[in-house]
Formats: C-alpha cells, structure tokens, sequence
C-alpha cells in the first residue's frame, strides 16, 4: 500500500500544509524540532488511531487551535485509491470520513491504511518490561485479522470486571460472589487460551526471521531466540482455580495473558540483562523486521515502512544493510543529520519549522 | 464567572442525567431557557406526569402504566411457558416489535459488571427464580446483550437457573438479515459461524 498526499491542519506544528509523497525511498530530512516525526505520526494515527509515540490525541492539536485536520489519499494493494479525512477537535469525539463517507465507528478506519514504525524509542523493547513485547506480538496479531482485536478488547475488559468483583470482595468471597467470579473465570479462561494460542503460533513463525533480519542488520551473525513463557501451564481454568484465595487478597488477576513473558536472547544470554547496547539496537530492529515480515507473508497487508531517526545509531555498514534488508514498498525515513550515507532514496523532503519542501532529488 | 443559585441547580440537576456532562447540561439548561415558557413547561410536565402514571411492573419489572403489572403479564393470551429474560425494558420494545414471541418477559434492569458495582443483588435475579419456582415456566430465553457483559450475565443465569430443572436457550448472534454474506464484517461472520445449527432433514 502507499500514501500519495498527506493534508494537515493544525497538527502538532503544522498550521496547513500539504506533502506529496512518491513510492520507493523517500527521506525526510531536517533539523531538530522542526516537525519530521510529526509527519509520521500523523500517517501512524490514520493507521492506528493514535499516536506512536504515546502521546494523548489533545497534544496532537495545534497549541492554540480547537481542532486538527489530516486529510490522506492511500492507495490499496487492488490500486483502489481512498480518501481519509480525520479531524480531532479538542472537544467531543474524532471524526472519521473514508471517500466522504462517515464512518460510523472508528474502529473501521483499522487495518485501511497499515504502515509498520520504527523508532529509536524500540529499543524498549528489548530493554523494557513484558508489556512491551507482549503489546509487539499482539500488534502483529491485529494487523493479520482484526479478531485479534476484539479479542484482545475482551481480554482487557474481563481483567478489569474480575479485578473489579475482586476489589470489591474485601479479600473475602461469599457463596454469590464465588458463583460470579466462576463466571469471569470461564470467560478469562476462553479469551487468554485463546489468544495464547495465537501469540505462541506467531512467534513460531515469527523466530527464523528475526534471526535472519538480526544477522543482516547486526552484521555478526548470532543465535537469537524468542520464547513464550506463560504464567500458567495448560488449563487455565484449573490455574485462576489454584491461584483464586492469592488473587482474592490481593485484589488482582495473577494468571492470564496479561502475565505472561516473551523471553529474548542472543547467544547464550537474555538480550534484557546481558547484550551490548549495539546488540540490543539490532535485536530491537530484528523484532520490527520480524513482525513486518510476517504480516506480509500473511497477504492481509502491505505496510508502509516509517522510519523515525532509525540511522542515526547506526555505522554506514549497518545502515546499508538496513536500507537493503527493507521491504521494496513505499519507505519513509527521517534524518537530522543529513542522509544516511548509503542511501539512494528517490525523494528528498526538507521540513524546516513545519513547513515542508520537496528537493529536486 | 459564575451562574445564579437558580440557573446552577438546573445545570447540576440536568448533568445528573446519564449521558450528559456538564458541557452538555450547560447547553439544554440554555436552550431551555431561551426557548418559549410552553416548550419548557411541556416538558416538565411529561416529565411529572410520566413520574406519577409510569412504574415498574411488579411481576417483570418491565415499565407499567395504570396498574401494579405491565400490559403484558396481564394480558391472558400470553404463553407462561416462555420466559424471555432482558437487561431493559427498551429490549422488550425490540423483541415485539419482531410479532414472533408470544411468551412473557422479565426484565433485569441491567447487566452484570462488577465495574459499575452490578452484581447479583442489583440485577432482579432473585425475583427471576422466584418466577421459575413458582410460575409454570418450561423455558427461559436469555436475551441479553451479545457483549460481554451481557454474555456474562446470560452465563451466570444458567448457573442459578439449570438447578432448578428449567431449560435454559440463548438468542443466536448472527448475521443481518437481507445483508449479503460478502459484506458482513469479519467479527459478525466470525460469531455466527461459531454459533451455527445443524440442519436436519425436516421430519423432525
Ligand atoms: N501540539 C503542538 N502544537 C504546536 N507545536 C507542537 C505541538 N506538538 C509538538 N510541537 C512542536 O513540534 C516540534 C517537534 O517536532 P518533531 O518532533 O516532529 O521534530 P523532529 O523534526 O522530529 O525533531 P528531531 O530531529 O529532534 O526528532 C517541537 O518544536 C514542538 O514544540
Ligand atoms: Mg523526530
Ligand atoms: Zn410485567
């Protein structure tokens, strides 16, 4: 898929500005400040409806302005061009139109425009805790099938009903409210076995490419491996049963998806705890490669690549062989520091003070 | 800057409603106040004359107007056998509407979230089994929300219901009807592929 024109207003620094974007390698380059991550972001928003970096939709909003404006047309893997207008008013709710057709959820605006993000910030991933890689996996999931998704908002949604009945308990159970935590119990067992399931069938597939994407972008190939630990072992049902007097005192959910781990390493050793920062710059990579690389395999979707800052920590070797091992779609990379030396790209965005500027290339 | 005693209360009364914030109660007190005097008194008087011609049927809980129980409890022609169980009354309004159900309901006034501080004693469960011990209920249909909550609700009635020997059936979710397959979204699709039913031969 490709984005072809991106229209904003009053988004972040941008007051109005209109991009045109070409498909292959585009790079957008310019100082610090002026608004190059804010241009991606706005692509990663009508994708995911929020932004990558964690920022709350209100700081998206111009200063000053009551409401911001994006306004995209995307082309689809059939050729089928799409218009999507966004606006984000400051008060009340987002307001999504695809080719001037409201939608009547925003959820439906999901999976039209997919783009694939990478940042400095992913090194979270590596070094962060389990919510991280566990928010990794089941992103990959939602971009393959948008049951995922649901599932994943049931999930949340019965943690939050039995940690709620749990509270409310008072570290105690009569004989209604154990009746009633067997209810959420059964339904936390269906939904966590569930998405179990998909996480671990994932990372199966998901494995051998994080180790070839590592070995190419860390140029000293070396045995990665992912493993799925889980916080229970195979009946989840008969685990909440075992762990129900430990969770009724302490008023939370101790077993379920929500614990459970993706462990990382490189060689011998959990990449967390003992890889060298390099190393966990390029495993953190291979984990946006890995999860790219199966999405497309699925054929549910050809992601857009966004890449935020990415080269900067990285030798000209690496970043060759970055920019080679990315996939031949529409590429956006941004830079503060001028080009990163290898690369070729086929377009050259100046952005300075939130204005921006094609270069002749 | 601040409102007088007299426009606040009637900001603070409206914001009480569900729904409405106090942006929004600030706007309907406004409206209200520039509209004409009739438009205004109108509505207060609806509002008064619902309150006093307007309770909850004593028997389902559904909404009753001029009597102890609703229109539908008391009307003989009902079958008791069926009882069809909702979270509200506007559901009953759904289920009619449809001209295919000819049992009797109980409302429940509410789905089971721990969340919202729901539980058991707030939804009129109790009185529901009362009805099943007493009235010669065959089956209850639980017709709850196909959320969570409602699906929640629906499971925890079959753990009060099944022991005292009544059959127990739950609404299919499924698709649209006059919609055509290619359009259903995955999830819809998804569900009532789940919840599909055998297909006999007919000679039952
Ligand atoms: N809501 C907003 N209203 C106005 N300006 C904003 C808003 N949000 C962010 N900015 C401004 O946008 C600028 C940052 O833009 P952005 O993060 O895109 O920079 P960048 O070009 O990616 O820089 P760097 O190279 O440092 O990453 C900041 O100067 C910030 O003050
Ligand atoms: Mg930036
Ligand atoms: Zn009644």
């Amino acid at each position: 898929m490709q984005i072809r024109s991106l229209h904003l207003t009053n988004w972040r620094s941008y007051e109005s500005s209109d991009v045109e974007f070409g498909d292959g390698l585009t790079a957008i380059v310019g100082e610090n400040g002026q608004g190059k991550t804010n241009l991606l972001e706005a692509i990663g928003w009508l994708a995911g409806l929020g932004s990558f970096r964690g920022a709350p939709d209100g700081a998206l909003i111009r200063i000053g302005a009551d409401s911001a404006i994006l306004r995209a047309v995307v082309v689809s893997g059939d050729g089928r061009e799409q218009l999507i207008e966004a606006e984000l008013p400051r008060i009340g709710r987002n307001r999504i139109q695809v080719n001037r057709q409201r939608l009547p959820r925003m959820g439906d605006l999901l999976g039209v425009v997919q783009v694939t993000v990478f940042s400095p910030d992913d090194l979270e991933l590596v070094k962060g805790g389990p919510g991280l890689r566990r928010g990794w996996l089941d992103a990959a999931l939602v971009s393959r099938h948008p049951k995922y998704g649901a599932l994943r908002s049931d999930l949340e949604r019965v943690l939050k009903q039995r940690n709620a009945l749990l509270r409310s308990a008072g570290g105690r159970l009569d004989a209604d409210a154990e009746f009633t935590l067997d209810v959420w119990d059964s339904k936390l067992a269906t939904t966590g076995t569930a998405l179990r399931t998909a996480r671990v069938e994932l990372l199966d597939e998901m494995v051998p490419r994080l180790g070839e994407a590592y070995d190419v972008v860390a140029r000293r190939p070396a045995a990665v491996a992912a493993s799925y630990e889980s916080s229970w072992d195979d009946d989840l049902s008969a685990a909440l049963m075992t762990a129900r007097g430990h969770d009724v005192r302490r008023g939370v959910t101790t077993v379920g998806p929500h614990r459970d781990e993706v462990r990382l390493s490189i060689g011998a050793a959990p990449a967390r705890t003992h890889a060298s920062q390099g190393e966990q710059r390029s495993l953190a990579l291979a984990l946006r490669l890995g999860a790219d690389s199966v999405v497309r395999a699925s054929g549910v979707a050809q992601p857009i690549l966004l890449l935020d800052d990415v080269f900067s920590e990285l030798d000209p070797h690496r970043a060759a062989a970055l920019l080679d091992a990315l996939p031949r779609s529409q590429r956006l990379l941004t830079s503060a520091v001028g080009l990163p030396t290898p690369a070729r790209p086929d377009q050259v965005l100046y952005v300075v003070d939130g204005a921006v500027r094609v270069a002749a290339a | 800057m601040s409102y007088s005693v007299t426009v606040q209360e009637l900001i603070d009364q409206l914001g009480r409603l569900p729904g409405i914030g106090p942006k929004s109660a600030q706007r309907v007190a406004f409206y209200l106040l520039k509209a004409p005097p009739e438009d205004a008194l109108r509505l207060s008087r609806a509002i008064a004359e619902a309150k006093e011609k307007v309770s909850f049927c004593d028997r389902c809980f559904n909404l009753s107007e001029g009597g102890e129980e609703c229109a539908i409890c008391r009307d003989p022609r009902r079958e008791s056998r069926l009882l069809c169980v909702v979270e509200d009354s506007q559901d009953i309004v759904a289920v009619e509407r449809t001209q295919e159900f000819r049992g009797r309901y109980h409302v429940l006034q509410g789905a089971f979230s721990p969340i919202d501080g729901i539980g058991v004693d707030q939804l009129r469960v109790k009185e529901l089994m009362t009805r099943v011990g007493e009235e010669d209920v065959e089956e209850v249909i639980v017709a709850t929300n196909p959320n969570l909550e409602g699906e929640a609700t629906a499971a925890l009635l079959v753990k009060y219901l099944k022991p005292m020997g009544v059959r127990v059936t739950r609404l299919a979710s499924g698709l649209p009807v006059g919609g055509d397959l290619e359009y259903a979204d995955e999830l819809t699709l998804g569900r009532a592929l789940e919840g599909r039913q055998l297909l006999d031969a007919g000679d039952d």
